[in-house]
């Protein structure tokens, strides 16, 4: 392995994700996420739902395509102790497509559950 | 006091074999997905598109999601399975969408090297029309 190679896995352009997103529905789950860079490549992610302020946690960012310098995508996982959550998000078309799968870990008997929103960025 | 019963996902709607829509070359090429108790089990064929073996082998569903808190549907919902490659780990989560299932992979490689940890989103159609 070259150093190139390993520069080109440890940077990947993380400038199409950071930003602050919100919901394009009012009606939504999740209101607003901030992606901001956390130094060598890594991503930092900020959720917010009208209830709660999820808080922020790491995120690995993920390419397009095998050889591609730029991060279009991330997953995020929250653990609430009663529920995790984990979400799973990529940038098309200047949109972020945000799917957030639910898993409950009470006595509550909710069924765990997926969803799908999207968000417009308000500024990088 | 008991806990209360959850619902059981509907997961049948997600079993069955699934070819992609796109005539080229892509990271997957087909599933076969078969109901074992209520998981999942997962048979993944690679599609010739990167460093993607000819065959994934077979992984089970950690979790399958419903479509929503309380329906108990599984017909828009979404599962999560993971599956180790040669070179990669991958987790891969695949949802209903009007008939189509839609996958999605997170891969990971285990070593640094020129390829870059990447996400996949394909499309695939159940073969048997069902």
């Amino acid at each position: 392995m070259s150093i190139a190679e390993t520069e080109a896995r440890a940077a990947l352009d993380l400038s199409v994700l950071i930003g602050d997103w919100r919901n394009t529905n009012a009606a939504g789950s999740i209101t607003r996420i901030v992606c901001k860079p956390a130094g060598e490549g890594r991503l930092t992610v900020h959720t917010w739902t009208a209830a709660r302020d999820f808080g922020t946690v790491d995120a690995p960012v993920f390419a397009f395509t095998f050889d591609s310098r730029d991060a279009g995508a991330f997953a995020a996982n929250y653990d609430f102790g009663f529920a995790r959550a984990r979400l799973q998000a990529n940038v098309k078309a200047g949109v972020l497509v945000v799917v957030c799968l639910t898993s409950f870990h009470d006595e509550s008997g909710r069924s765990n559950y997926f969803d799908r929103e999207f968000f417009y960025r308000v500024r990088r | 006091m008991l806990p209360l019963p959850r619902p059981r996902v509907g997961i049948e709607s997600m079993a069955g074999h699934w070819c992609k829509t796109n005539d080229s070359a892509q990271w997957i090429d087909s599933l076969e997905i078969v109901v074992e108790g209520d998981g999942l089990v997962v048979h993944v064929y690679g599609g010739g598109a990167g460093p993607t073996p000819a065959d994934w082998g077979s992984a089970r569903t950690d979790i399958v999601y419903a479509s929503n808190v309380l329906s108990g549907d599984a017909k828009a919902g979404a599962f999560i399975a993971r599956f180790e490659l040669p070179e990669a780990q991958v987790e891969m989560q695949a949802n209903l969408n009007l008939g189509l299932l839609v996958v999605a992979t997170y891969v990971s490689f285990r070593e640094p090297g020129a390829w870059a940890n990447r996400f996949t989103r394909e499309f695939f159609r159940r073969e048997d029309g069902a």
